[in-house]
C-alpha cells in the first residue's frame, strides 16, 4: 500500500480553504456593505425630494406616507436578498472546498 | 479572518458536505423570466393610474393573475422561502408596493403623475431585489452533484 503524507494533504487543504474563504467572503461582504451604503444615500435623497413635492402640493399626505412606508418595504426585500445571497455564497464556498479536497487527494497519489 | 470564524465556516462546510444538501434553491430561468416580465407589465400599467381605476380594472386583474402565477411558481420550489417572502412583501395590499399601489388606485379612483413616477422607482427597486437574488443563486453548472 502506498505511503501518503496525510498531514501534508490536510495542511494543504486547510491553507487553500482559508485562502478561498478570505477571497469569497471578503468579496461578498464588500458588495453587501456597498449595497447598503448606496441605498442609504438614495433614501436620503428620495426623502428630501418627497418633502419638497408634498410642500408644493404635487403629492398628498397619503401618497407621501405610502412612499415612506414603501421605502421600508423595499429595505425588507433588500435584507431578504442579502440573506439569500449569503446562503448561495456558503454553498459556493462548500463546492470550492470539495474541489480543494479532491484535487489535494489526487495530487498526493504517486 | 479570525480563527473562530474560519473554524465555523469549516464546520458548516463539513456538515453540508456530509449531508450533501443546499441551503437555498438553485437558479431557475423560468422564475427569472416571471419576475422580469411582471416588472415590465407592472410598471407599464402604473403609467395608466392617472386615469380611472374602473377604466383599467380588467388590466389590473390580469396583472394580479400574472403576479400570482409568478408567486405560486416560486412557492412550489423547494428551499425557496426567502424569494417567497420577497413576493409576499411586494404583493401585499396592506403594504406599500404593488399590492398597496393597486389598492390605493382603487380607493382613490386615480393617482397623481408625480406619485406614480416616484412609486414606479420604488416598485422597480422591489422587483430588482427578487431578480438579483434569483441571479445570485447557483447556476446548474456551478452545482456539485
Amino acid at each position: 500500500m502506498a505511503n501518503f503524507d496525510i498531514t501534508g494533504i490536510l495542511k494543504s487543504v486547510e491553507e487553500q480553504t482559508k485562502a478561498l474563504a478570505q477571497q469569497q467572503f471578503k468579496q461578498y461582504t464588500q458588495q453587501a456593505v456597498g449595497d447598503v451604503k448606496d441605498w442609504l444615500q438614495k433614501s436620503k435623497d428620495d426623502l428630501k425630494r418627497w418633502i419638497e413635492e408634498l410642500a408644493k402640493g404635487e403629492i398628498d399626505k397619503d401618497e407621501f406616507q405610502s412612499l415612506v412606508q414603501g421605502q421600508i418595504d423595499v429595505a425588507q426585500m433588500r435584507a431578504l436578498k442579502q440573506a439569500g445571497l449569503a446562503e448561495a455564497q456558503i454553498e459556493s464556498f462548500v463546492n470550492g472546498v470539495i474541489d480543494i479536497v479532491v484535487n489535494a487527494a489526487f495530487a498526493a497519489i504517486p | 479572518m479570525n480563527t473562530n470564524r474560519f473554524r465555523n465556516l469549516t464546520a458548516i462546510s463539513a456538515f453540508l458536505f456530509l449531508a450533501g444538501c443546499s441551503l437555498i434553491a438553485h437558479y431557475d430561468q423560468v422564475a427569472y423570466e416571471h419576475a422580469t416580465s411582471a416588472k415590465v407589465d407592472t410598471l407599464a400599467l402604473m403609467d395608466k393610474a392617472t386615469g380611472s381605476y374602473d377604466g383599467h380594472q380588467k388590466e389590473v386583474e390580469a396583472l394580479v393573475i400574472e403576479l400570482n402565477k409568478a408567486y405560486e411558481y416560486d412557492r412550489g420550489r423547494s428551499l425557496n422561502k426567502i424569494t417567497v417572502a420577497q413576493w409576499d412583501v411586494l404583493r401585499d395590499p396592506n403594504r406599500n408596493l404593488v399590492g398597496g399601489f393597486l389598492k390605493m388606485w382603487k380607493t382613490k379612483g386615480s393617482l397623481s403623475a408625480t406619485f406614480i413616477a416616484e412609486k414606479k422607482l420604488q416598485i422597480a427597486d422591489g422587483f430588482d431585489q427578487i431578480i438579483a437574488l434569483e441571479s445570485g443563486k447557483l447556476k446548474p453548472t456551478e452545482v456539485k452533484q
